[in-house]
């Protein structure tokens, strides 16, 4: 138990220290006046800019301390209170962005996952089956270039020859079309996420399923006349599914960082674009906001697979 | 909670940033089609404009201004046969714009093309121009001069229109339209000069206003046809003022209604079925922002969208060569061009402004970056206009000479600070420059090498400055630059574009960003305002031109090449008529009207 | 992409975990990948490279030798507008005078892409020399000392690891500006956390081996032991992971130019591929522009993945220590 309290508190102090930085990287290498009154900020001779200034000030806490600044900013945050979005005319709450950018993202998240899982099993198990043959050696080398790729150069490509040449999709994502059109808009996207993961999914599964071969009670299964495959499905997948499991979960993380430049190439407005945008146009609350999100849904996941990783080994308990 | 007083200051504030970024029309990419275009439709900066076909790809034609209109439109107009018969009601149009709207509300947000285009469904404006560029009155009944003084006008409304909220549509609304513009921190720097600070219009009656102008503007109703012309309900504006989110919901008096505006920014408008002009035919028309101009016109191409706008050049290229497509072509708006500071060294000398000139490589730029689609400029006025001035040349792609002038100035003045980038305004024997641009933009990041390139090797050292727009126009305000990649101009009659151009323009924010205040410009842009001989107008704009051209603040690169385009069976656009039976213009700036749109299933 | 900057904010407690985290083949340490399954033997493979290896470093020999030498190299200067054919628009198809052809602004893209290549690799080369310089030395120190230091160090590192990492480094790049220095060095910092981590580990590793005892009996003071014992061995498994950690740079590098925000002036590989790929009509009437640079960059990453990770099989590199 004491384990797990250490644990929830490492990763709260871990979700403090990154609100802390950005909030105070974005406030002393950017300027929050600017960014709420736009060039009047800079005019000091005028007393009716001179009155604007000190009520944006006032309203914005902008003239008490930077520490100050984020505790109350952390208070806000904490109870719901995004803020407000600085950059749009009206400002509406940060949290309306959210609510329509955050769907989008975890879609082609999921979508992407699910794809990478599908493709990499199967293709796991079969190179498994015919380990070191040329067949198998040749997979190895397609799943080196399918992680050398970068995601950009991928979805260059991708979008190529299937929006461009073959015209199988079509060239933007359009928020208001009905679903199924939406979701067909993800594919390429997806497929663009998915591939590198599959590979990583695939090169880890076939090694753990290899070495479950090794094992003795494999060798008995296959004494007893089970066949080969039957031993890979039944026997070997199990026990290697744990790894698979743990690493699934940490690459999502990664994928979070790959739907951003995704997003930008396919031109989907989520989350990725939303803080791109944001940075450019220093959006405070915009940024924040995001990137507290996706930091905490890093810190969940590793929690998440320290709680699987746990429930296997009991070792790891004894820290 | 927020006291009312603040959120009216953060109101402000934000309306402020977003209508100066729109004020500006800053362009890193001058025809990438993305949100970085902007408009200049401020205030007096109304505009209006003749369609003009750009002809071939060579894009010149002969004709004069008056055929061209007719001509030019008919040409690119798929007339199937004369079988199609007269408009009927039905429809919804769905149309591309080029960049997302933040806000609808003439009065604290300077809208961009995007905004302009829909506030000319939802907005009447007060005064429209015919196809000869003369000024009709529309919303307003008439608008006269006082006793023939040309800085006393009254504005006569028309009775019985109501605005889409059942408010009246008076002089009083007029009023507070005015008044609220010319409050407005941003907005109001183009009005405030031309009016005294009490007293500026005055309540006849009902419906009746007087404007009290400080000097005689002979065109002064040409201010009321644009954004400044669009009336809005003052009980919405009163409300936006409360709640800023209001602002997406627009209330005015024009042919459609608001109906609803859903996630990305898909805006839809209804007909409005008491509209007091007769009725549109459209049923409703649904707004779709689509930033990428490949997608839009694929969108176009595919049947999505039934209309779009461009300003890119691939993309107008393409349009023009499909058959189906109607092209309304109109290249009397902006131009695009670099503009130089002239407050701060280096090019606070005129040397070195004009060694910026000649080492422009003009030619190359409109060859492969405007891929020969745009037209080049010399000045704010396109060869067909009656202001053109055929002596006025805009000198480039001279690097020898650039290179003498650069050897004199850094001889004598090569040891001056340039304060923008913290060196001597010359480092062995060439002049340090920063260029700026909005980004990031990949056209913009062509132009910005094809400049180096050229200037490189003309004399200067050239730092890059690839600012966020919103940056960019704030440096271009406060006057933070060297040079910068610009677009503007787009005035239907040039009176309204002295806002950038006069001494009383500049201040700590200044709309005239090269800030040059040369008493004999003003003289001339006065004279012009007050003038009713055509004639004498036609020589003073041609002066100012000259005057222009010979400050070297601005080295005009092309006019902008806007594209308003509809499928075969969108027809009607330029049929618009004014109350009074004028043929009224059918688009200006990449804009259009949509009362008269109907669609031929 | 899973690579080494995105491995798990993981301690030392999951080998497994680790491993496979940031492995780019089998989670087991120290057997290759072409182990015989089901006969029972358990011999190691004898530890080679590989022809692939020694493919993969004349790749990477030669595109550095291309882009240091490039200033001497007889070829178009990328930043000029070569003249253009009377009739015909750039940009022009790869053919006998420009083998990989032309851009829109009639520049050569093969030199461009030589010359792209010299900010990129120099982008990946600091960021990594950065990132073992100031990662690997608190790695060691951290592994040695143990104790609160450890714990603080470790605990900077789950910080940076936590934090998405493209947008730290957007967020840097945006608000300072997009010089070289800055773009490597914030690259840099990136990949302090995943070399330091593997630093910690391999000295913990060692730091318990007889020999490291043997030297402290004998009375060598810590700063001692650390340089000339524990530094030899570390440095090697490290040296593995350079040819990693430097293509993830790279990679990285390309994506912020991809966004639009990487250098300024100048040619780099993600921006040539931004170039080509931003407006789908220049992609569809000429995709030479960015699949040149593509097919580069993939082949310069393929090498540098491969080449890394044979060096970290054969010096049997872990990633974590129990």
């Amino acid at each position: 138990m004491r384990f797990w309290l250490q644990r929830l508190g490492a990763a709260i102090l871990l979700l403090l220290t990154v609100s802390a930085l950005t909030f105070g990287a974005m406030n002393i290498l950017g300027d929050p006046l600017f960014n709420i009154l736009g060039p009047i900020a800079g005019d000091t001779e005028n007393p009716e800019n001179i009155a604007l200034i000190e009520a944006a000030e006032a309203e914005y806490n902008l003239d008490k301390p930077l520490p100050v600044r984020w505790v109350i900013w952390l208070g806000d945050f904490v109870t719901g209170d995004f803020g407000v979005q600085f950059s749009e005319d009206g400002q509406p709450p940060v949290s309306d962005l959210i609510a329509e950018r955050l769907p989008r993202t975890l879609t082609l998240l999921v979508m992407a996952q699910l794809m990478a899982v599908f493709i990499s099993i199967p293709w796991a198990l079969w190179s498994a089956s015919k380990a070191n043959r040329p067949v198998d050696r040749a997979s190895t080398v397609l799943t080196f270039a399918m992680i050398a790729l970068p995601n950009f150069a991928l979805a260059v490509v991708l979008k190529y020859v299937f929006a461009i040449q073959l015209g199988w999709f079509p060239l933007a994502f359009t928020a208001n079309d009905p679903f199924w059109s939406r979701m067909w808009q993800m594919v390429l996207p997806a497929i663009t996420l998915a591939i590198p993961a599959a590979a990583v999914y695939q090169r880890l599964l076939r090694t753990d399923l290899i070495t479950t071969l090794q094992e003795d009670f494999i060798l008995t299964a296959r004494s007893k006349g089970v066949s080969r495959n039957a031993v890979l499905f039944k026997h070997a997948l199990r026990p290697s599914l744990f790894s698979f499991v743990t690493i699934f979960a940490i690459n999502t993380g990664a994928l979070i960082g790959g739907a951003l430049i995704v997003e930008n190439v396919f031109l989907i407005p989520g989350l990725g674009r939303a803080i791109v945008e944001a940075i450019l146009r220093e959006d405070f609350p915009v940024v924040l906001a995001i990137v507290m999100i996706v930091s905490a849904a890093f810190v969940i996941l590793n929690l998440l697979v320290d709680i699987i990783y746990s429930l296997i080994d009991p070792r790891v308990r004894a820290a | 909670m927020r006291t009312r007083s603040t959120r009216r200051a953060t109101k402000l504030g934000i309306a402020a940033l977003v209508s100066f970024s729109l004020i500006a029309a800053a362009c890193g990419g001058s025809d990438d089609d993305s949100s970085d275009s902007g408009d200049t439709e401020t205030t007096e900066a109304a505009d209006g404009s003749e369609s003009t076909e750009g002809g071939d790809d060579s894009g010149d034609t002969e004709t004069t201004e008056a055929e061209i209109q007719e001509d030019e439109i008919t040409q690119d107009t798929v007339a199937p046969d004369d079988a199609v018969g007269d408009p009927v009601p039905g429809g919804t149009l769905r149309y591309g714009l080029e960049a997302d709207v933040d806000g609808l509300n003439p009065t604290s947000s300077a809208l961009s093309s995007p905004g302009l285009m829909m506030s000319q469904a939802v907005f009447d404006s007060l005064v429209a121009y015919d196809v000869d560029g003369n000024y009709v009155p529309y919303l307003a009944e008439s608008v006269e001069p006082v006793d023939g003084d040309f800085s006393t006008w009254q504005l006569k409304l028309r009775e019985g229109i109501t605005f889409h909220d059942d408010t009246p549509v008076n002089a009083e609304a007029v009023q507070i339209n005015f008044e609220l513009q010319r409050a407005d921190p941003l907005v109001g720097l183009a009005v405030r000069p031309y009016y005294p600070e009490t007293e500026a219009t005055t309540l006849i009656d009902d419906l009746t206003i007087q404007y009290n102008l400080l000097e005689p503007n002979a065109q002064f109703p040409k201010a009321l046809t644009g954004q400044l012309g669009y009336l809005a309900s003052p009980t919405w504006v009163a409300a936006a003022t409360e709640d800023p989110t209001l602002n997406q919901q627009p209330v005015g008096s024009g042919p459609f209604v608001f109906d609803t505006r859903s996630a990305d920014s898909v805006t839809r408008f209804v007909r409005n079925e008491s509209w007091w002009n007769g009725s549109a035919f459209l049923d409703a028309i649904e707004f779709v922002p689509v930033t990428d101009p490949d997608s839009r016109s694929d969108l176009f191409l595919n049947g999505e969208l039934q209309a779009m706008q461009t300003s890119n050049p691939a993309t107008v290229e393409d349009l023009r060569s499909e058959e189906s497509v109607q092209n309304i072509i109109d290249e009397t708006g902006e131009e695009t061009f670099l503009m130089i500071n002239s407050t701060v060294p280096p090019f606070d000398d005129i040397r070195a402004r004009q060694a910026l000139t000649f080492a422009t490589p003009k030619q190359q730029y409109l060859d492969l970056i405007t891929l020969g689609v745009a037209r080049g400029a010399d000045q704010m006025f396109i060869p067909e206009s009656k202001f053109y001035n055929p002596d006025v040349v805009q000198e480039a792609d001279m690097p020898d000479e650039a290179l003498a002038l650069v050897a004199e100035y850094c001889a004598e003045r090569g040891s001056e600070e340039n304060t923008l980038l913290g060196t001597t305004t010359c480092s062995d024997g060439k002049i340090n420059i920063e260029y700026q641009w909005s980004g990031p933009s990949v056209v913009g990041t062509q132009t910005a090498d094809l400049m180096n390139q050229n200037w490189g090797n003309a004399g200067f050292n050239v730092t890059f400055d690839e600012l966020p727009q919103d940056d960019q126009i704030q440096d271009a305000a406060l006057g933070a630059f060297n040079v910068v990649l610009w677009r503007q101009f787009g005035a239907e009659d040039p009176v309204n574009d002295r806002v950038w151009l006069g001494c009383d323009n500049i201040g700590v924010i200044s709309l005239n960003w090269p800030k040059v205040c040369d008493e004999a410009r003003d003289t001339l842009m006065a004279q012009g305002a007050a003038s009713t001989d055509e004639a004498e107008r036609i020589g003073i704009y041609q002066e100012l031109s000259a005057n222009i051209n010979a400050a070297y603040t601005y080295v005009f690169l092309n006019h902008t090449i806007w594209d308003n385009a509809f499928d075969e069976n969108t027809l009607g656009v330029c049929d618009r008529v004014a109350p009074t039976g004028e043929q009224l213009l059918c688009v200006t700036n990449g804009r259009n009207w949509f009362d008269s749109i109907w669609i031929n299933e | 992409m899973t690579d080494l900057t995105r491995s798990s904010g993981h301690d030392t407690d999951h080998p497994h975990l680790d491993d496979a985290a940031a492995s780019l083949v089998p989670a087991i340490a120290g057997i290759e990948s072409h182990e015989v399954p089901g006969d029972g033997t358990e011999v190691a493979a004898k530890r080679r490279v590989g022809w692939g290896f020694w493919v993969s470093v004349a790749w990477i020999a030669m595109v550095v030798l291309a882009a240091i030498l490039a200033p001497w190299l007889p070829i178009d200067d990328p930043e000029v507008t070569q003249p253009t054919r009377v009739g015909e628009r750039p940009p022009y198809p790869p053919g006998s005078e420009f083998w990989f052809g032309t851009d829109q602004l009639n520049r050569d893209m093969f030199s461009r892409t030589i010359w792209g290549a010299r900010t990129s690799l120099t982008v990946g080369f600091v960021a990594i020399a950065f990132g073992m310089l100031v990662g690997g030395t608190l790695g060691m120190l951290a592994g040695y000392f143990r104790g609160k230091f450890d714990q603080g160090v470790s605990f900077v590192f789950v910080v940076l690891l936590s934090f998405p990492a493209l947008v730290l480094a957007i967020l840097i790049t945006a608000l300072l500006d997009r010089s070289l220095f800055t773009i490597s060095v914030t690259l840099g910092i990136l990949s302090v956390a995943p070399v330091g981590r593997v630093a910690r580990a391999s000295t913990i590793s060692f730091a318990d081996r007889e020999f490291v005892l043997a030297s402290r009996t004998l009375g060598a003071k810590n700063p001692r032991i650390i340089v000339r014992e524990l530094l030899p061995n570390v440095v090697i498994p490290m040296s593995a992971l350079a040819l990693l950690g430097m293509a993830v740079a790279v990679v990285a590098e390309g994506g912020l130019a991809f966004l639009g925000l990487s250098v300024e002036k100048g040619s780099t590989w993600g921006k040539l591929i931004l170039n080509g790929a931003s407006s789908s009509r220049d992609l569809q009437e000429a995709p030479w522009m960015s699949f040149a640079p593509i097919i580069v960059l993939f082949l310069t990453v393929l090498a540098l993945n491969f080449a890394g990770d044979r060096l970290r099989d054969y010096f049997d590199v872990k990633e974590a220590a129990l």
